[in-house]
């Protein structure tokens, strides 16, 4: 028997004693086929071709220490824990049940809701895009379903929290799939941290199907550890006079790469695009930040902020295409980064790809050390350098973390964010 | 009783196009007490600004001769913010701004700097102080919770600096043109929060263009600045005679060969 024979055998058995449906189960072994032909993603001036990106495993099913201190019962918080593929707990206040909002792990909602799983899962990210897509779907061995029925609004933000195992040899291979449909508004935030120090990969996408009118505003605070090498992608397809608001705070201790994207594919969409990265030590990250416009009327604006800490590289590309024939859209981006040290290496890479004439586009990148203006400023009211330094750069980073609805997850970044500024800062 | 003396102060700085060293302070001499209010004035282009950010110790301007000394001490060659901690204050011409940190949050930062680590100030302190000063200043509330400086108008900036002063209380207090821009209203606001901390513990620099400032906040001494020199020294009439007289007519009492910036050819 071939490699990809055997290979494709064991998904089949795994899938079985998983006891998926079929359905899932062939679409493991086309992206296993996928698999034997094609490449890596390529990123503008970001090289990662060498990382373990695919681990070299079977699909297996373990169940994680979910040890995890208990949250206290509270009928409003809307929250799920999973720990590598074991999913803690659900809790979703009744209400929100009888309304007809879904709420689960990915693989019951296979099984449970093969309708609507069906019509929207890997359709926004597609198995064949690369050989990690293909991966993804070949092995998938977690994740979150979300379904938010027509023109129910979901008050209080979804918490989800996202633990990788790496206690264990195990690749996270995780996707949430949030589906708004009409009319419908929510809020999503995730939290990503890691326990254990094994080395793994992760493999991480989030499909976000917005219909039209809808509203979806998706946080996600990325902490994961530093022996984990990641990627993520991230995107959403955008129906007509939907919006979609995406605000990352990338704090990864490991080494990332990873692509935003949003389609903005029916007429008078919006996508807003936020995310700010800090590397630290060795770190290498790269990212590619997509807005797509599809539609007339579109907005599509990128907001980049980086800051480079220590021996670490950042690459920003942020990408904005307009498609012929969608009149009157506007693309607009910013992508800035600060570099605090001169081992760090970044760049900001504006990329505006316009096919159509009747738009407004624009962008503005910059690279350099924090504004020496504002330094002498504070530091002329007594205030020490590197107080100055942490203070100029959560202003510059401002407009991502204002963005955060929750203020706990807002203050966790924050808190976040000082310690990887002030051991950066040691370096200098 | 804090003294604040410049020996003899030269100063260049690099011209941005033709990278050159150019000398703007050619030997100013100047010393104070606390209990003092001094004033300088002078035409555009004399050096009054460059003096004041040398006092503070902007790194852009190199001091190749003389000396700056804060009760003694030599200062040339203290960081900026060590210099804010022993007492120093300028109240600047343009503020910079910066989003994501609030006026509220940068003055408790302001004041506990200079604070130690176990006698920080606490935050019914702080408030309190906060409102006692917002009032004297006429300034909403509204204004500290905002970004500092950010989408300030000029007036605001001004007012936001003062405010700074009130709260920091430093030992001098160098206003670099704090009339710029004002309406006769916000001028008479700033002069009361400056008058305030008129006393015995505390002692301020105006530098200014216009003897106007000077009928609000009377200074105890007036220097006047040409070239990069102070070329005289007197009390308050010194502005009013300016005011009357114009720079260049002291220029000629004096019998100085200066060419002033906004001369005609």
């Amino acid at each position: 028997m071939t490699e990809l024979a055997e290979a494709k055998e064991q998904l089949t058995s795994a899938s079985q004693q998983h006891d998926e449906p079929r359905f899932l189960l062939n679409q493991r072994l086309f992206a296993r086929d996928l698999m034997e032909k094609l490449r890596l993603p390529r990123m503008q001036r970001f090289k990662f071709h060498d990382w373990p990106l695919i681990a070299d495993q079977p699909l297996t099913w373990v169940s994680s220490n979910t040890d995890l201190e208990e949250l206290a019962p509270d009928d409003e918080v809307i929250r799920v824990t999973q720990v590598g593929q074991t999913t803690v707990k659900i809790h979703i206040p009744e209400k929100l049940q009888d309304e007809g909002v879904v709420l689960t792990d990915i693989f019951t909602a296979a099984k449970n809701y093969p309708e609507i799983f069906k019509k929207n899962f890997m359709t926004a990210i597609k198995a064949d895009e690369n050989l990690l897509t293909a991966y993804h779907m070949a092995y998938l061995n977690a994740g979150l379903f979300l379904y938010v029925p027509k023109n129910v609004e979901i008050k209080k933000p979804i918490e989800a929290e996202i633990v990788q195992d790496n206690t264990q040899d195990q690749p996270l291979i995780s996707h949430i799939l949030v589906v708004a449909d009409q009319g419908s508004k929510v809020k999503f935030i995730q939290h990503l941290t890691t326990v254990g120090k094994n080395e793994n990969p992760a493999n991480m996408m989030i499909e976000l199907i917005a219909k039209d009118n809808s509203e979806i505003d998706f946080s996600s605070l990325d902490e994961l550890g530093a022996s984990t090498h990641t990627y993520f992608k991230r995107r959403a397809d955008i129906g007509r006079d939907a919006h979609v608001e995406w605000a990352v705070g990338l704090m990864n201790d490991g080494d990332t790469v990873g692509d935003m994207d949003s389609e903005l594919l029916g007429e008078c969409g919006y996508a807003n695009s936020k995310m700010i990265a800090v590397t630290t030590l060795n770190q290498e990250v790269g990212v590619n930040n997509r807005v797509t416009n599809h539609g007339k009327h579109t907005i599509g604006l990128i907001n980049q902020r980086g800051v480079i800490l220590e021996n670490s590289e950042l690459i920003f590309n942020g990408i904005g295409q307009i498609i012929h024939g969608a009149h009157g859209s506007k693309a607009d981006q910013q992508n800035r980064v600060l570099i605090m040290s001169d081992k760090a290496r970044g760049d900001a890479n504006p990329i505006l790809l316009i096919d159509e004439n009747d738009v407004e586009a624009g962008h503005a990148a910059s690279v350099g050390p924090v504004d020496p203006h504002q330094m002498y400023y504070l530091m002329s009211r007594g205030i020490p350098r590197k107080q100055a330094e942490r203070m100029v750069i959560r202003g510059f980073l401002g407009a991502v973390l204002s963005a955060i609805p929750a203020a706990d997850v807002r203050k966790k970044l924050v808190d976040i964010l000082e310690r990887k500024l002030t051991d950066g800062q040691q370096y200098q | 009783m804090a003294t604040l003396e410049v020996r003899d102060l030269h100063v260049s700085v690099k011209d941005e196009e033709s990278k050159k060293e150019k000398e703007i302070l050619k030997g100013v001499n100047l010393k104070m007490k606390t209990g003092e209010i001094h004033a300088i004035m002078g035409p555009n282009g004399t050096g009054k600004s460059t003096l004041s950010q040398t006092i503070m110790g902007q790194p852009g301007y190199k001091v190749t001769q003389g000396d700056i000394l804060l009760n003694g001490e030599s200062i040339v060659g203290m960081p900026v913010d060590e210099r804010a901690r022993k007492g120093l204050f300028l109240a600047m011409q343009y503020p910079a701004e910066i989003q994501g940190v609030t006026n509220a949050e940068f003055l408790r930062a302001a004041i506990n700097a200079r604070r130690p680590q176990d006698d920080q100030i606490s935050v019914m302190d702080f408030i309190k102080k906060l409102d006692k000063n917002l009032e004297l200043l006429d300034m909403s509330q509204k204004m500290t919770e905002r970004y500092l400086n950010e989408g300030f108008s000029g007036g605001e900036k001004k007012r936001n600096e003062i405010l700074q002063l009130l709260m920091i209380e430093p030992t001098f207090a160098i206003l670099d043109e704090i009339d710029s821009g004002l309406d006769i209203d916000a001028l008479k606001v700033v002069s009361k929060g400056v008058n305030s901390m008129r006393g015995d513990n505390f002692g301020s620099l105006i530098i200014t263009h216009y003897q106007r400032l000077l009928n609000y906040i009377v200074p105890d001494t007036v220097h006047v600045m040409m070239d990069g020199q102070i070329v005289e020294t007197g009390g308050p009439e010194l502005a009013k005679k300016l005011e009357d007289e114009g720079y260049a007519g002291l220029r000629d009492e004096l019998g100085l060969d200066i060419k002033l910036v906004d001369d005609e050819d």
